[in-house]
């Protein structure tokens, strides 16, 4: 309780002074345990009644509440009986920090120009002081896969997390993946024509797909050369690839580009490839178990892609594919906006055919182990960082959805944001 | 002006003799002839339900004399013996641009919109309409240059007049009656201005205005009222030429070009406000909305355009074609026969087709698929005829009608009939040459010195078949060509050793074929076949004609997930469910709901009824069905781009066939306001549906509902995005000024109509402004304002505009910023209709909140939860739960936000919005709390209807695949069995989202 009233006197207190994101939280000085929460464990477990300790920004334990007693002395103990805890939630293929106000270009460092921008890197225009990264946190959402979008081949995505006074501090694993958004199969013309036509087979993409072939071959060749002259920044950038230390992120849709483009990578000799938007993977589930290759899907609030397409196929997308053993994560696109709401996409799926823990994992050790960050995070296990949640109800249930305590590495991160200041201002206007 | 007077009187002088230059001066020798023709023994159509066998037809100078049986030939004509043929009256043509110069167009895009200046004004130089889409004032006949290769080509199929007209704008010029013959333009013009021609496509011009198809219709209601203003003294004000010729061309043919079935309804709606009955011409997918087109009573001009099957070999591709697509393939070639077994009237027209060349293989496929011959000729004589008021000159043979007739070998409709002639004003076109002589038959032939051979002439009379037979029963197949009486001859005598060939040049004399040649070793013979026996024709299989089987059912809409039956109301009794009333009572647990007659009847704990079907709704919640505020979907067009539209009606052109229908029903929402979009500061009427799903678009809208308007401010209709500043706004100053303009207009406009008095005699009379009337009506409380807003500065200024001109703003929408004048929008007495979470996507929405909602309505707003998005509508449910967690409000009342609240935005709140006996039956069976996110829609319920229905949705998903896999593999065997199949590929996409790259996203 009295952790609550710090917090809320920092709240104030920074909203009045700078009107700003609040201050970034202090490196974890006291070691902390939450005892009493259901908590959800992020893979698919459940303890009921627990208690989680952490100390210096590590999980130390995770145990039914009669199994330890935290000592008041040496942990500073919060009581959050009939709360439920969660893993940090983690977003993939995201555009925070990049994108503050869509319709001003000025304010957008998501997309680059050019063909092959394998250099590019997210990491450096990471903007730690948007204020769309408190709004989103506020709804349990702690870090993001930041990933540029230009381009055939978009660049180099980093994953931060969301408490930092510069993206060099918010660096939670540096330069992970390599994005690349495969050529449609079909081209839309003009789409923003009223009446445009129908949509043709895109002429364009054999000459997209020699330029992609001969980036690779030749980026698979260069990685091979130690000391190479003259250095080629794009080939640097894709020397990972090749190794298993940067994962292939390729952005397809239709069922015909994810075949091709998981292929293409394999042929390649790329080690690890996931598909990101994968609308059509319910075409080609086999073809996804078999390759071993995990999907992050973006927003489940989509509309089918064809009219005779199950009304409810983006809902109960991410069902079929975790069924089917395949390793799902899920997104929230390009709509940065939109990421406060990536706990409900999975409460969504919940609805469509996966249990609540099961969707959970979907935005957690899934996304995690998409990410190539799960040995730190992603579930409530000892050893992991302590990237935790705590809500008075369910998480992925906007009815219930209120989070109250939020940690990053065992630093209490504050639940100030915007939204709540302005609504506190205004409240004030009407006596409220 | 002379030049238009002149048209006019020439169009009064011709007659139907007119056909030769006896204004022109000759070179050379006059040479006028009897034109004086006799047919004899042929077997006549004199139209299209008269069959006359042994009959004779007398033409002279291109004018039919006489028709009929036993008729004596009289003296000095030219006598052509038919025996074995047939004559039909020559067909016609009314929707053809023979003659006249392609139309160039420009499509619009968002794009150029966006990066260069529109065109905002007309760029016609002369007295013409403000809009230089409506170009009424030529007639086809001034630009017409006679085309001897289309002639041809339409001959050939037998045509032999055709209404062609110049296809450019809404309001075109008109159509001329021309004769396929050969000659000058002024020999082959057998009627200038025949018809009046309209459509919904701009054509050539290059104005701005419109860009949507409600602005198309909306611009062709304007200017029939100033046409109609311009007769009755409008002359007084100003010259125009356009609503000149409109006036004059009243008592015309009006043909309405319209692209598909919609379009059609569309069409005849304008038609019926102005008593205008129009003959539409069709997409030729008028079969799956039947009853509503012929409820038009519209004529109907109907192509022949049956799309090639899709190419379905690899399924994952062929995933990307719309069932129905698919369905249209297999029942396009139906439509006419549909039509004609509903009794519609109809022509058929060339038009549509890839080529003309198909006219005819389309046309018989139409007739295997049900098309009865009769219909058929109708449809190509006397039909057209009628709807030219030509009846008397075209479509038949009878006396005085222009001599325009065709010869055929047999039945015309029969796949291997042949026109041999096509005459037309009384002059012969030779199409197919017909042999002087049938020579088919048996003979005995000897070539050389080698006789009794035996050879059969077979085939068509024009192009026989032979073969000789040998001694043994060897077989010899002789290439033949026959050419007036010229016969040549050439096969192989030994054809299984491969040598060369003996070469026969002959003639007819009498029964007789003989000529010389030369031997397959080299010798010159002479050569006999004498006639033995009469040809002996196979007996024709019959198997082509069958009807083709198995055809699909068209479903209502006609897209998936539509029913073969338009679904209908049922009483029904929903039992031991949680209610949410959204009234006093609040939510009642283990009740039970009556529905009767599409109403509420009962709500109550255990009520005992008989008779009715009974659905268990226990441990379910029933709740009112969710009412999107702010929608798009169901919309042909969003926006048009003037800065004031308040003229174009959603209403005019809602698409009932709108797979976004269905998916919201499957996400609870049971109506919704189809608002204009944000581009302009005064945008266009709504339409205020119910989703009815199968029904047409007239049963989509809410009889009897008010009438609503989409305003907006802003960023939007400042045009933030664009890169060129043409229009005025440019800023929300300049918003201000459009707004008080309009409504001072408007108000002028209400005091000019109230103080000119029409019985006066020198009175002009004040032109009626649909876009004035419209704002009047905001001013007399008839119309109601839904404003598309986001700053707290805009809000109020809009708030002082309309207390200063005394209107009220029905509602805002979007409303990001409300939050912080609650009061104000309070005092005014406004609705607030808000997204729950929506914001930093544009620098107006910078201080949106999600806790505005909850803020606006503890300060007392109405308050509504709104989608402005198909795919968010499905989960309104959810997005009304988000006002319980940024916020605190009570969950009754964030339930409220998309059901009772929208109810009152709207003024329905009678009649739907919450469970109240008498309401309308407009409710949602969930199967969980309605603001959980684990919540699910079992039924949809609309007055009754059950249009959403969880297990009968998972029963339509395998009729989908079982249907899919049905047609595809017919796709198959028609690509297998050669026909050209068409690339699989997906359609347009549905959704309107084109706003965003001009930044009028809302």
């Amino acid at each position: 309780m009295k952790n609550i009233s710090i917090t809320l006197l920092i709240l104030l207190t920074t909203s009045k002074l700078f009107g700003q994101p609040p201050v970034v939280a202090k490196l974890q000085a006291k070691p902390v345990a939450l005892v009493g929460g259901m908590a959800h464990i992020g893979n698919g477990q459940i303890i009921g009644n627990s208690v989680i300790l952490f100390e210096n920004g590590k999980i130390t334990e995770v145990a039914e509440a009669g199994r330890t007693t935290p000592d008041p002395a040496r942990y500073e103990v919060i009581d959050i009986t009939g709360k439920h805890i969660y893993p940090g939630l983690i977003a993939p293929n995201s555009r925070i920090g990049l994108d503050e106000v869509g319709s001003v270009k000025a304010t957008r460092d998501n997309s680059e120009t050019g063909v092959v921008n394998a250099s590019v890197r997210s990491l450096v225009s990471y903007n730690t002081d948007s204020e769309l990264i408190p709004v989103t946190r506020s709804n349990g959402v702690l870090l993001a896969q930041v990933a540029p979008e230009g381009a055939v081949v978009s660049g180099t995505s980093s994953v931060v997390q969301f408490d930092a006074w510069n993206w060099e501090d918010a660096a939670y694993r540096k330069d992970d993946g390599l994005f690349v958004n495969w050529p449609d199969y079909f081209s839309r013309g003009n789409r923003f024509a009223e009446g445009a036509g129908p949509a043709k087979k895109n002429e364009a993409r054999a000459a997209v797909l020699q330029e992609l072939d001969r980036t690779l071959t030749d980026g698979l060749a260069y990685s091979q050369i130690r000391n190479p002259v003259p250095v080629n920044l794009k080939l640097e950038a894709m020397r990972g690839l090749y190794d298993g230390r940067k994962t292939l992120f390729i952005r397809a849709d239709y069922a015909k580009e994810i075949i091709e483009g998981v292929q293409f990578a394999r042929q390649h000799n790329v080690k690890k490839v996931v598909v990101v938007g994968a609308t059509d993977a319910w075409m080609v589930v086999d073809f996804l178990k078999e390759n071993n290759v995990p999907v992050i899907l973006n927003a489940l609030h989509r509309l089918p892609t064809r009219e005779e397409e199950d009304v409810d196929m983006p809902y109960k997308l991410p069902a079929l594919l975790h069924k089917a053993g395949v390793l799902v994560g899920l997104a929230y696109g390009d709509q940065p906006m939109q990421l406060r709401n990536l706990p409900f996409v999975a409460g969504n799926a919940a609805g469509y055919g996966l249990t609540r823990e099961e969707a959970l994992m979907l935005v957690t050790s899934n996304n995690a182990r998409i990410l190539g960050i799960d040995g730190r995070t992603g579930t409530l296990a000892v050893g992991k960082d302590a990237n935790i949640v705590v809500s008075t109800g369910d998480l992925l249930d906007m009815r219930f959805s209120d989070v109250t305590h939020a940690f990053i590495s065992g630093r209490q991160i504050s639940l100030d944001n915007k939204h709540k200041r302005l609504n506190n201002r205004f409240s004030a206007k009407y006596g409220f | 002006m002379r030049k238009l007077v002149l048209g006019w009187s020439a169009a009064v002088l011709f007659g139907i003799s007119a056909f030769a230059q006896t204004t022109f001066p000759r070179n050379g020798v006059y040479d006028e002839r009897p034109g004086l023709y006799a047919f004899t023994n042929a077997t006549i159509f004199t139209d299209y339900q008269t069959k006359i066998e042994n009959a004779t037809l007398v033409i002279r100078n291109g004018v039919v004399e006489a028709v009929g049986t036993n008729l004596p030939v009289p003296a000095g004509a030219a006598v052509t013996d038919l025996k074995g043929k047939q004559i039909y009256p020559g067909l016609i043509d009314l929707y053809t641009s023979y003659g006249l110069p392609e139309v160039k167009k420009e499509a619009f895009t968002w794009a150029s919109f966006a990066l260069r200046t529109p065109q905002y004004e007309t760029s016609r130089k002369g007295a013409y309409n403000w809009n230089e889409a409506i170009r009424p004032e030529a007639s086809a006949g001034d630009q017409f240059v006679v085309s001897t290769k289309s002639a041809e080509e339409m001959r050939k199929l037998g045509f032999g007049a055709v209404l062609t007209h110049n296809p450019d704008g809404f309001a075109r010029e008109t159509g001329a009656v021309f004769h396929l013959g050969k000659g000058r333009e002024n020999e082959v013009l057998f009627k200038p201005n025949a018809s009046s021609h309209f459509s919904l496509d701009k054509g050539s011009s290059k104005q701005l205005y419109p860009v949507a198809l409600m602005g198309s219709i909306a611009l062709l209601r304007q200017t029939y009222l100033d046409a109609d203003w311009y007769k009755r003294g409008g002359t007084k004000k100003e010259a125009n030429l356009s609503l000149d010729a409109l006036n004059r061309q009243l008592s015309l043919p009006a043909i309405f070009d319209a692209g598909n079935r919609l379009d059609v309804l569309r069409a005849d709606r304008i038609g019926d406000e102005f008593s205008v009955q129009y003959i539409i011409k069709t997409g030729g997918d008028e079969y799956s909305r039947l009853e509503e087109v012929k409820a038009t009573g519209a004529p109907l001009i109907v192509p022949l355009n049956f799309p090639q099957p899709y190419d379905v070999q690899d399924p994952m591709d062929a995933s990307a074609v719309a069932i129905n697509d698919m369905k249209h393939w297999e029942l396009a070639p139906a439509n006419a026969a549909t039509l004609a077994k509903a009794n519609i009237p109809f022509a058929l027209t060339t038009a549509d087709l890839k080529s003309k060349a198909e006219f005819w293989a389309n046309l018989r496929k139409a007739i295997e698929h049900g098309l009865d011959e009769k219909s058929a000729l109708k449809a190509l004589t006397t039909t057209p005829a009628t709807l030219l008021k030509m009846e008397n000159q075209l479509g038949s043979l009878k006396k005085g009608a222009l001599a325009n007739f065709i010869i055929t070998s047999g039945n015309l409709f029969e796949s291997d009939n042949v026109i041999y002639d096509n005459w037309i004003a009384g002059k012969r076109y030779v199409v197919t040459e017909a042999p002087a002589t049938d020579i088919r038959g048996e003979y005995a032939l000897t070539v050389g010195d080698k006789s009794g051979l035996k050879m059969t002439v077979g085939g068509k009379p024009e192009k026989p078949e032979i073969k000789i037979l040998t001694g043994d029963t060897t077989k010899i197949n002789v290439k033949a060509s026959l050419s007036n009486s010229l016969l040549s001859l050439a096969f192989d005598p030994n054809p299984k050793s491969k040598g060369s060939e003996t070469r026969l040049t002959g003639w007819i004399a009498g029964k007789t074929l003989k000529g010389e040649g030369i031997s397959a070793d080299g010798k010159p013979v002479k050569w006999t076949a004498t006639y033995t026996a009469p040809f002996r024709a196979e007996a024709k299989k019959d198997s082509a004609k069958t009807a083709p089987k198995d055809l699909g059912k068209v479903v209502y809409p006609y897209v998936a997930y539509g029913s073969e039956k338009k679904l209908a109301a049922e009483d029904m009794l929903i039992r031991d469910a949680t209610v949410w009333t959204s009234e006093n009572e609040g939510n009642l647990t283990n009740t039970d709901v009556l529905i009767r007659g599409g109403k509420i009847a009962r709500i109550g704990k255990n009520l005992s009824v008989a008779g009715v079907k009974v659905i268990d709704g226990t441990g379910k919640h029933l709740t009112p069905g969710i009412i999107d505020e702010h929608s798009h979907i169901a919309t042909a067009s969003i926006n048009e781009l003037q800065a004031v539209t308040a003229e174009v009606r959603i209403g005019d052109n809602l698409n009932s066939e709108d797979i976004n229908i269905y998916r919201q029903l499957a996400g609870g929402v049971t109506a919704a306001q189809i608002l204009h979009g944000s581009a302009n500061p005064i945008g266009g009427q709504s339409a205020l549906i119910k989703l009815r799903w199968g029904e047409g678009p007239e049963n989509l809208k809410i009889k009897g509902a008010d009438g609503f308007i989409k305003f907006a401010l802003g960023e939007n209709v400042k045009q933030s995005s664009s890169l060129v500043s043409a229009r005025f706004p440019q800023t929300r100053m300049g918003v201000e000024q459009v707004m008080m303009d309009a409504f001072i207009r408007a108000k002028e406009y209400e005091k000019a109509l109230k103080s000119v008095n029409p019985r006066e005699k020198d009175a002009v009379p004040v032109r009626r402004d649909l876009e004035l009337e419209a704002l009047a009506e905001i001013l007399n409380r008839k119309r109601f304002i839904t404003c598309h807003s986001y700053v707290q500065s805009e809000i109020n200024m809009l708030l002082k505009v309309a207390d200063s001109l005394g209107f009220k703003v029905n509602t805002f929408t979007h409303i990001l910023e409300g939050y912080k004048l609650a009061d104000k929008m309070k005092a005014h007495g406004a609705s607030a209709s808000t997204f729950a979470d929506w914001w930093a996507y544009k620098m107006e929405v910078q201080d949106a909140i999600p806790y505005n909602a909850a803020l606006m309505h503890r300060v007392g707003v109405n308050v509504c939860i709104n989608s402005d998005d198909a795919e968010m509508a499905r989960r309104l449910n959810q997005e009304a739960a988000k006002v319980v967690k940024y916020g605190g409000v009570p969950e009754e009342e964030a339930l409220k936000m998309v059901t009772l609240n929208p109810a009152k935005a709207l003024h329905l709140d009678s009649r739907m919005g919450s469970i109240k006996v008498g309401k309308d039956a407009d409710v949602v069976l969930w199967t969980d709390h309605p603001l959980s996110i684990y919540a699910k829609p079992e039924k949809t319920i609309i007055e009754g209807t059950v249009y959403f229905d969880a297990e009968r949705d998972a029963k339509m998903r395998e009729e989908i695949k079982t249907e899919r896999l049905r047609i595809a593999n017919k796709m198959m065997n028609a690509k297998n069995s050669g026909a050209a199949a068409q690339t699989a590929q997906p359609k347009p996409s549905q959704d309107v989202h084109c706003e965003t790259i001009i930044g009028l996203e809302e």
